[in-house]
């Protein structure tokens, strides 16, 4: 599904986000990336739905390598990858709906096809808030509405740039499960986070970086490295739904 | 489609000033252009009626006699090209003055004797005769002037190209300022815009499914200044014609309505030409897909 091949970006101001990356992410996985503020997990993404060339190396999207793209076959790209952010990035003086109409109405959707905008809002639980505006809900639903709108083209593959970055604890893992049932459905997720919490308690693939490079990858890793035991006491979701946490 | 016109008519309502300003600017420029357009289009139309004109005068030397006239008279109607020959001597000169110059003048009373000379009016088939005539004639004995109307012709020609050259080069530096305008209040649209942009690039929208709204933007802004530019013109041309109409009588002008159509598709299109280019300069940076 996603390919790096030896991929480098240096920014113009010689700032080198990332250096001789190369991984490989297939149909169906979950995969975290995680590491500190400025190691290049964003960089990584925006590689992908090509907001940015890599400065040497092949970035491949089912097969497709996007650094070849045409400026003007990239929308098409972008259709088929969806996009999520820390900041959401709603219309604020649309309503909900709106908002993810939006996405079908400037890409030359039928108009027959808003009828998935309804499905996608049941999707991410928010289809009796259909009507209200971005600033009448709270932070957790701002974000399902993203998420959404992120799905609302049936994209295979989800791209979330930390999702949970201005979310509470609670919520954060709210947001979490909902991906983690996208996933389930059937769709190819990437989260980039430093958020410890949703990692470790997830216990999916991770992708460490730092400085630019790969540092660890593991099948169901842990935020830092092998989770040895997650405190239960101590930890923010202590006492959540359990099962999951492993031994506490 | 609809999205766009919908959010280009938007675009232009909102920034109300700014969209005013640029409406102005443009028209400004428009009319310089336009004013240049539609006096060379005049002046063009009195340079081609004065070579259909097509007429010489030969001045006869002061104090030749009738035979030498007669014989002049012959000389010229030997040259090439000639179709028509008149004569007019001093008292009909006179006559010809005086009703010029409107019924208030007395000519008769002023002056002790007739100071005009004898003339022929030579007139010639076709336009570059005239020049061959003039020659020919100016080598002809008892012969003190000759005016040929292609001299006339020429310097109102030159005076044509002056005004298209000037009216450009005013056009010209006016509709950068234009372009620098009317691309500075589809920014501010752009800009009031941004999340929009940025989210419909997220989405996978098309680089030009995100231009249009601003480029109907700039083409509205273009269009109402050709409008007014158009109009300004017209009614500048109109009282200029109806000024002319009484002073120059024998001065064949076209009418404004020719001049209006004429000029308005003209300045239409420019207009939505600056419009686009500064729509297009103003998206440029946002717009990199």
């Amino acid at each position: 599904m996603l390919r790096f091949a030896d991929v480098s970006k240096t920014y113009a101001k010689g700032v080198r986000a990332l250096a001789g990356v190369s991984l490989d992410i297939a149909a169906g996985e979950f995969v975290f990336i995680v590491g500190p503020t400025a190691a290049g997990k964003s960089t990584l993404l925006k590689l992908v739905y090509r907001e940015e060339l890599p400065t040497r190396g092949a970035v491949l999207v089912n097969g497709l390598d996007v650094t070849r793209l045409r400026p003007r076959d990239v929308p098409f790209l972008r259709r088929r990858v969806g996009v999520v952010f820390q900041d959401f990035r709603l219309l604020p003086r649309k309503t909900v709906w709106e908002n993810v109409a939006f996405a079908l109405e400037v890409t030359g959707a039928p108009p027959r096809a808003e009828g998935r905008v309804v499905e996608v809002l049941e999707t991410v639980g928010l289809a009796g808030r259909a009507d209200a505006l971005p600033g009448e809900l709270s932070a957790g639903q701002q974000q399902r509405v993203s998420i959404a709108r992120a799905l609302v083209h049936r994209p295979p593959l989800l791209l979330a740039d930390e999702p949970t970055g201005n979310l509470d604890p609670d919520t954060s893992w709210e947001i979490t499960q909902l991906l983690a049932r996208i996933n389930a459905a059937g769709t190819t997720v990437v989260v980039t986070t430093h958020d410890t919490a949703i990692v470790d308690r997830l216990r999916r693939r991770v992708i460490a970086i730092d400085a630019g490079t790969v540092v660890r990858d593991e099948a169901q890793g842990g935020y830092a490295g092998t989770v040895a035991a997650p405190s239960a006491a101590g930890g923010p979701y202590g006492g959540g739904e359990g099962g999951s946490d492993g031994a506490a | 489609m609809r999205y766009a016109l919908a959010e280009g008519a938007q675009g232009f309502v909102r920034n109300g000033l700014m969209s005013a300003a640029s409406v102005l600017i443009t028209a400004v420029t428009l009319m310089a252009l336009g004013g240049a357009l539609a006096a060379a289009g005049a002046l063009d139309h009195v340079a081609a009626a004065l070579a259909r004109q097509l007429q010489v005068v030969v001045y006869v030397r002061p104090g030749a006699g009738p035979g030498k006239i007669a014989s002049l008279r012959d000389g010229l109607a030997r040259l090439p090209g000639v179709v028509r020959l008149e004569y007019v001597s001093p008292h009909d000169a006179l006559g010809r003055l005086e009703s010029q110059l409107g019924p208030g003048a007395r000519l008769r009373g002023l002056l002790a004797h007739n100071p005009l000379p004898p003339s022929f009016v030579v007139s010639a088939a076709r336009p570059q005769d005239l020049r061959t005539i003039a020659d020919g004639a100016r080598n002809l004995p008892d012969v003190d002037d000759v005016r040929d109307g292609g001299r006339v012709l020429d310097r109102l020609l030159a005076v044509v190209r002056a005004i298209r050259l000037g009216g450009t080069a005013a056009g010209v530096v006016l509709a950068c300022v234009a372009l620098v305008v009317i691309a500075g209040t589809v920014r501010l649209t752009v800009f009031a815009r941004r999340a929009e942009i940025e989210v419909m690039r997220l989405v996978g929208a098309t680089a030009w499914f995100i231009r249009w709204p601003f480029v109907i933007e700039g083409a509205v802004t273009g269009a109402c200044g050709a409008c007014g530019a158009a109009a300004a013109v017209a009614a500048g041309y109109w009282l200029i014609v109806r000024g002319a109409a009484r002073a120059l009588p024998f001065v064949p002008l076209p009418g404004p309505g020719e001049v209006a159509v004429d000029v308005v598709w003209k300045l239409l299109v420019w207009g939505v030409v600056i419009g686009v280019t500064a729509s297009l300069l103003a998206v440029r940076r946002y717009v990199r897909v």
